[in-house]
């Protein structure tokens, strides 16, 4: 039982897409654009000219892990469901493709996973890695900055938890109060 | 609160999509990757990656006999518990459709593709009878055969085959289109090798290289993580790495070595060096001193030649030689410009001059593990020549030689002798230097090509005879030394059998071997008159033995034995257990702590061999260099200025983070995060010229043409165009990659530097027009 969260030191991301790959590669994602449970976008004034450039910075994106979800709301079948360690997860057989999860949730976290038939997200590795009882995500684990830091919010002691206390943060539409349990790091 | 796009349809539609994404066109591939399981008892087994040149470390997770995940190893100080995108994609590798897969002899014209499928006996035997012929010809002059092996492991023993047993002096390898400047600046300015250790540096300086980019283990993880550190980046492109830099100056291309001329000039004018050091280590300090001074390198001066504000190099110099541990970044892959010999030289003395070398946070020396090499006899032949493509090069490198200087003398034949045969082995020729139709014309002159590969590139589809190699997932090779800073043994474990027919090298070097010890002694007994001597004293059968004729002498054990026991007699056998169990082994591998969120500490701080006791002196003048009407001390030529005329750019050249060389042309994983490469233009120019995004555009240079799509952007010199290797292939065989993008090598102008006969990758201008 656990309270899992993650938060993101994203100021040291290069954007090399390990964790895409590693994601894909991990839970058997589709090739394709728009099959991704994690895509990285960049933070970058684009207006200035060569010779005035400033820091370029990306921010890491995918399923906010929100305590009020609005996908579990909007679901007309009740497929959408959060896991003993609060996880939003999905009763597969229970999905119909009605895509309103899809159109409920505001990070635009969730597509569809053509294969399966059902809307796919991250579910933090839960039916991969945590359920072989390993303790990182195939995205964090492989990162060269080691920016993901993930782990369990219920723990005083885990990484992530020392992380909040300790650092300045903030999360995604914060005015939506939906509550993710994703936090960037400042 | 902050506004953040999180939209993944608006992000894919915005002008980055353009060079991120794969279009539709994958949608019709089938599941091409495996959910892992939830099983708990799935082994995993130890290997190193080999999709580019660093070999990290990482576990392998296979189900059913399928690898279905690569997982980064915590224990390898070098890579340091990740795997980047391309290091994951590995599995694409392995499972990628158009592999070679039997042994193929050649059928229809060179690069057709026409090929029959043979055993391997048929294809030894062919290469056996053709080999006959032409050393028949050559009257036993073993240099007519030549060899290369671009980077990577086995490279030496592929070079002891070839050099030690056949006797060819002609090998060649990718140092001459990569990094041999760097070596050479480092070794006659220092008279070693170094490492460069940004994890202890607080000042830090790039220039020509682009870390986060071009990833190198540990050099990008170690800056990465250097949360002390200032990062100043000098590129004529907004690199990732530039633009996530303290200070990015973008400056003139090829005309860094003013950059660095003017740093010496100011530190030595203003007396910002350390003395003690230059006391104690410089040799020739007064020369370098009255040169540089007698130039006048001021920061007016480099500004005029680099476009880098005076004010700024001032600056930038005063905090460098006020930092307790500035560290000028050498880089890798080096040779940009013909002045490139000189800029490196330079930096290593800009890191001297502050004291910064055999010391934390500059360029260590270090302590490698040393591996003593299995030792074989090896046949002396009289006839064989020498090789001639380091004729007119001052320095050059004894080992893998100049390859635009081979290529030009074989193709004018103007080489002392001619040059029949080429064995290639993990070096794709026909797409790694400038001027590809030069090199095809190379290959179609020889009378024998054999290619050793895994994928059917353009180089393999120019063999008479294509031998198939297994990947790296699925043989052992043999024990490893990395690095100097934190040095570990590291060993590739055969994590699943080879698919198909594919043969480790050993194998087929052993088949290769027996099929023709006997054939080439009895071309020697004809004309190498020791051997017939030897043969009249001892007998055939000792002359042959003693001689060590045997060419697959060193393939009697396979590579699992060998590596037991050249491990266990030189560390002991608990050592090879670890490099068994864990892949990797140094000395404080069971005292190793995590620091924070998986990323770890490997050697205590103070066993790190930051500081070594060494003699070593700094020589800042080379006589040779003089007398071969070089500069001993670095200088500016005017040559090196950088001009482009008024309608043309300057081409550069480099990659993305998500592909090595061409290497990784094929793969599906990384093609779906990039399909092609375009060329990058500033969006002002780009305006000029009626270019928008995505438009095809001709880019002609003196020596051919390409067509690519555009990407204006503002990332880049108004008079600079840059577009990533790595595209562009020829073979029609690579059903992912084949005439998808453009390929540099074709446009790019074949000049060499005549230090150590490097090519210089950034001296062609080129004009654009829109189709």
């Amino acid at each position: 039982m656990a309270n899992y969260g993650m938060a993101f030191d994203y100021k040291l991301c290069i954007n090399c897409k390990a964790c895409e790959v590693a994601c894909k590669e991990e839970n058997g994602i589709d090739l394709g654009a728009s099959n991704h449970r994690l895509w990285i976008s960049e933070r970058f004034d684009n207006t200035q000219d060569f010779f005035e450039l400033k820091q370029i910075n990306f921010i890491q994106n995918q399923c906010q892990q929100c305590q009020d979800a609005p996908c579990i709301k909007a679901c007309p079948n009740d497929a959408i469901y959060k896991d003993d360690n609060g996880i939003v997860r999905l009763y597969k057989d229970k999905c119909d493709l009605s895509l309103h999860c899809m159109s409920a949730c505001p990070y635009d976290a969730r597509y569809i996973d053509n294969k399966n038939k059902i809307t796919d997200k991250c579910i933090f590795c839960a039916d991969t890695r945590l359920s072989r009882g390993e303790t990182t995500t195939a995205c964090a684990i492989t990162c060269p900055s080691k920016l993901r830091i993930f782990g369990d919010l219920d723990d005083p002691n885990s990484d992530i938890s020392l992380t909040l206390k300790k650092r300045k943060y903030f999360q995604l539409k914060s005015n939506l109060n939906t509550k993710p349990k994703l936090f960037y790091l400042n | 609160m902050q506004i953040i796009e999180t939209s993944r349809r608006k992000f894919l539609q915005s002008s980055v999509a353009l060079c991120v994404y794969a279009t539709s066109s994958f949608a019709k591939i089938p599941s091409i990757t495996t959910k892992t399981s939830s099983n708990k008892q799935i082994k995993t087994i130890p290997y190193l990656c080999n999709m580019c040149r660093n070999k990290c470390a990482g576990f392998a997770r296979i189900e059913n006999n399928t690898i279905t995940k690569l997982d980064p190893n915590h224990y390898f100080p070098k890579s340091k518990n990740m795997l980047c995108p391309k290091g994951n994609a590995g599995i694409n590798a392995i499972y990628d459709k158009d592999r070679l897969k039997y042994p193929l002899i050649r059928i229809g014209n060179r690069g057709d593709g026409k090929y029959k499928r043979v055993t391997w006996d048929e294809a030894n035997e062919y290469i056996k009878n053709k080999l006959v012929k032409i050393l028949d010809k050559q009257k036993d002059n073993r240099s007519t055969i030549a060899y290369c092996n671009g980077e990577g492991f086995n490279k030496d023993e592929f070079i002891q085959f070839c050099k030690g047993k056949i006797g060819s002096n002609n090998f060649l390898d990718e140092g001459s289109i990569c990094l041999n400047t760097k070596l050479g600046a480092e070794v006659l300015t220092l008279g070693d090798t170094t490492e460069p250790n940004l994890a202890g540096s607080d000042y830090i300086i790039i220039s020509g290289a682009n870390r986060y980019e071009s990833l190198i283990t540990p050099d990008s993880l170690d800056l990465l993580h250097n949360q002390n550190k200032k990062l100043v980046v000098l590129d004529p492109r907004a690199t990732i790495t530039a633009l996530k830099a303290d200070q990015f100056l973008p400056i003139n291309p090829g005309t860094d070595l003013a950059f660095c001329l003017s740093m010496i000039f100011i530190a030595i004018k203003e007396e910002l060096y350390n003395k003690k050091f230059v006391q104690e280590y410089f040799k020739d300090f007064d020369i370098l001193k009255k040169e540089i001074l007698q130039e006048n390198y001021t920061a007016k001066w480099a500004e005029s030649k680099t476009n880098i504000p005076a004010h700024k190099i001032e600056q930038i110099t005063r905090e460098f030689f006020s930092s307790s541990n500035p560290l000028y970044y050498l880089g890798r892959r080096s040779v940009w410009a013909k002045n490139d010999f000189q800029l490196r030289r330079s930096m290593v003395l800009i890191n001297a001059l502050a004291g910064s070398i055999n010391r934390k946070g500059g360029l260590i020396f270090g302590k490698p593990f040393k591996i003593p090499k299995e030792e074989i006899t090896e046949p002396f032949y009289n006839n064989t020549q020498d090789r001639f493509d380091l004729d007119g090069i001052v320095y050059g490198s004894k080992k893998g030689g100049s390859w635009l200087n081979f290529r030009e003398q074989v193709i004018n034949q103007t080489s002392p002798y001619p040059i029949k045969a080429m064995f290639i082995r993990k070096h794709n020729l026909m797409q790694n230097m400038p001027n590809i139709n030069k090199t095809k014309k190379m290959l179609d002159m020889m009378d024998l090509v054999v290619v050793l590969d895994t994928m059917p590139s353009d180089t393999a589809l120019m063999a008479d005879v294509i031998l198939p190699e297994c990947t790296y997932l699925e043989r052992e090779d043999l024990v490893v030394s990395f690095n100097r800073l934190e040095p570990s043994l590291a060993l590739r474990n055969k994590v699943i059998e080879p698919l198909y027919e594919s043969k480790s090298m050993q194998d087929i070097l052993k088949g290769l071997g027996e099929k023709l010890s006997i054939p080439l002694f009895n071309i020697s007994k004809k004309y190498d008159e020791e051997l017939q001597d030897s043969i009249e004293e001892l007998g055939e059968k000792k002359a042959f033995i003693s001689g060590g004729y045997d060419l697959a002498e060193l393939y009697k054990k396979n590579i699992t034995t060998r590596n037991k026991e050249l491990i266990i007699k030189n560390f002991g056998l608990k050592v090879y257990k670890n490099l068994k169990e864990k892949g990797v082994w140094y000395p404080y591998i069971t005292e190793q702590k995590e620091i924070f969120n998986n990323y770890y500490t490997y050697y205590p701080e103070n066993k790190k061999y930051y500081t070594i006791d060494k003699k070593f002196k700094v020589n800042c003048y080379l006589k040779k260099l003089s007398k071969n009407g070089f500069d001993g001390v670095p200088k500016w030529r005017d040559e090196y200025d950088f001009k482009v005329s008024k309608d043309s750019f300057r081409l550069i050249t480099g990659r993305y983070v998500f592909s090595t060389q061409t290497a990784t042309a094929n793969n599906i994983m990384l093609k779906d995060i990039q399909k092609e490469n375009h060329l990058w233009i500033n969006r002002n120019e780009a305006k000029k010229l009626g270019i928008k995004e995505g438009d095809l555009v001709e880019v002609k240079s003196k020596i051919s043409t390409i067509q690519i799509k555009a990407y204006p952007t503002n990332k880049i010199h108004p008079q600079v165009v840059w577009f990533a290797h790595g595209f562009g292939m020829q073979s029609k065989e690579l059903s992912n990659a084949y005439n998808i993008g453009a390929s540099d090598n074709m446009i790019i102008e074949d000049h060499f530097e005549k230090i150590y006969g490097c090519a210089t990758m950034h001296h062609t201008n080129i004009i654009i027009r829109k189709i």
